[in-house]
């Protein structure tokens, strides 16, 4: 299998892992960063933690969730943030790299642009969100009383959960490409999107609001299609979109960079 | 105010209107926030009541919750953080103007730039979902006051957080932990009011507590005159505690600065 330009797969996973080491390895120098940046990821997952367990102090369920349901929601909707920051945080930095005319070295490199902006930087806060991610999903999971039969399923729903989520925030990230600016509003947008509504039951909401979260921005396969399977909300075949969800989130992104590069005309014109 | 202030007020002003889309943006993140929160809590309360608040109520506080972020994150905090990063502060240290004032003058020039959006959005939603009117013109005229506090509050938070900066090489995750305390313990997330009595000592010690709840409650006449004034006095010496914090932080971290490993 190739990719564009003739760069084969394989040499292209090589320059991706090669470049996450390297950063690895700058992030053992500088400690403090570290323990700042972790600790910044586990104030988000302790601060859901207690809004959910100050909401269930006060009402018995919300559309039929109940407490362990609903911190699956939010455990599963952080591990892929978490997974996002740790494995493809760099896809953040489009925006300013488009701006600064950054992107101009990455062209000229013998490795797929995306791999090589993607694999650029890892966002520590994600040790934090990993941990404290996976520590909600395990109490979840344990509470609702989901057996262990189901922890394939659970395992598959984390892997696929990471991927739809670096996908989507690439693809978002990406619009910068067009509209310039440091920030990449559009992937925040995501991420609001999913802070407001993805950690509660979605038949809460309005049907427009199902429908883009279903199929337009397939944000409800990151961890609500999934947690709604296994508490047994949703029937099982549902489980067949998270995977379709994966390719077409993973296709949008990579079809949304291309033409992004072929748009992108470097700083200062 | 010094020309000098006005005049890094006005280039920040200015380059937030130039980014019209990143602007426009801007309040749709509280749009839809505020959207979210009408849905869940409209689910949440029925035609009952919690903590003290009501479906007319609770449309107010969350109304009050989009005109205060909207207000509040409106600011140049991406800037002041890169100014950091990129070293560029190395070049501010050498400049006859101070950091933390200079920053706070820019902060406050974009914040002024999401006026006429945050004002218009609100007005909006006021016409749209018809929340609960001021307890009193009293209430209504100290909320307005309430909310001029929200410009330092707001630098002060941020500033402390781009801080952070000396010693990590990216904002974005220190900026979604600034932003999850704030929701929480500002009450947006969930009323303060239906926290258990020491998680509302916590929040009510904090000063993120008077982005949401302070002139939520203020407007809803949850507390008399006597009490709301005390708000607004305690919002004064959080504006100022602070300045003073961030300043005595900065005079350590600036220590640290290593530009380009120099």
């Amino acid at each position: 299998m190739t990719l564009k330009r003739g760069v084969p797969a394989r040499h292209a996973l090589a320059v991706y892992w090669r470049t996450w080491f390297a950063q690895i390895r700058s992030i053992v120098e500088y400690p403090a960063d570290l323990w700042v940046m972790a600790s910044a990821g586990a104030v988000w997952n302790i601060l859901q933690f207690a809004f959910l367990a100050v909401l269930f102090a006060n009402v018995p369920d919300v559309a039929g969730w109940g407490y362990h349901e609903m911190l699956m929601l939010s455990g599963l909707l952080s591990v892929a943030g978490g997974c996002n920051a740790l494995f493809w945080d760099g896809a953040w930095s489009t925006g300013s790299m488009v701006i600064k005319g950054d992107i101009d070295y990455r062209i000229t490199r013998p490795a797929p642009v995306i791999i090589q902006v993607g694999s650029s930087h890892i966002g520590m806060q994600s040790i934090g969100e990993v941990v404290f991610g996976a520590a909600m999903l395990v109490y979840g999971w344990i509470g609702a009383g989901i057996g262990l039969a189901a922890v394939p399923i659970g395992v598959l729903a984390v892997v696929c959960a990471g991927i739809i989520q670096s996908a989507l925030v690439t693809a978002l990230c990406a619009v910068n490409f067009w509209i310039k600016g440091q920030a990449s509003i559009f992937a925040f947008l995501l991420i609001e999107l999913q802070g407001n509504a993805m950690k509660m039951p979605l038949g809460i909401f309005p049907s427009g609001v199902r429908l883009v979260a279903m199929f337009l921005v397939p944000v409800a396969f990151v961890n609500f299609v999934p947690v709604s399977v296994v508490t047994g909300h949703m029937p099982a075949w549902w489980l067949a979109g998270v995977p379709a969800a994966v390719l077409g989130s993973v296709l949008l992104a990579v079809g949304v960079y291309r033409l992004g590069l072929r748009a992108y005309d470097s700083a200062g014109h | 105010m010094a020309s000098v202030d006005i005049a890094l007020a006005t280039i920040a002003f200015k380059r937030k209107i130039a980014y019209k889309t990143t602007w426009l943006f801007s309040v749709l993140f509280g749009g839809w926030a505020l959207l979210a929160g009408l849905a869940v809590w409209n689910h949440l309360l029925g035609d009952g009541e919690l903590g003290g608040y009501d479906w007319q109520a609770m449309k107010a506080y969350l109304v009050i919750g989009f005109l205060t972020g909207t207000l509040a994150w409106a600011g140049a905090e991406w800037d002041m953080a890169n100014r950091i990063l990129d070293g560029l502060v190395a070049i501010d240290l050498t400049k006859p103007v101070d950091f933390q004032r200079a920053r706070a003058a820019e902060y406050i020039g974009g914040m002024v730039a999401s006026v006429p959006a945050a004002v218009l959005g609100t007005a909006i939603a006021v016409l749209v979902f018809r929340p609960a009117g001021p307890a009193s013109p009293l209430a209504a005229a100290l909320t307005v006051f309430s909310l001029l506090f929200i410009f330092p509050l707001a630098f002060g938070i941020s500033y402390l957080a781009i801080l952070c900066c000396f010693v990590t090489q990216r904002f974005l995750g220190i900026q979604w932990a600034k932003d999850s305390m704030v929701a929480f313990f500002s009450g947006m997330m969930i009323p303060i009011a239906l926290m258990p009595g020491w998680l509302q000592g916590l929040s009510w010690a904090m000063p993120f507590v008077h982005f949401t709840t302070t002139p939520a409650s203020i407007y809803l006449g949850r507390v008399d005159t006597a009490g709301a004034l005390g708000l607004i006095a305690a919002e004064a010496a959080w504006a100022v505690g602070l300045l003073v914090a961030a300043r005595l932080i900065w005079r350590q971290l600036v220590k640290k600065v290593t530009v380009h490993g120099g």
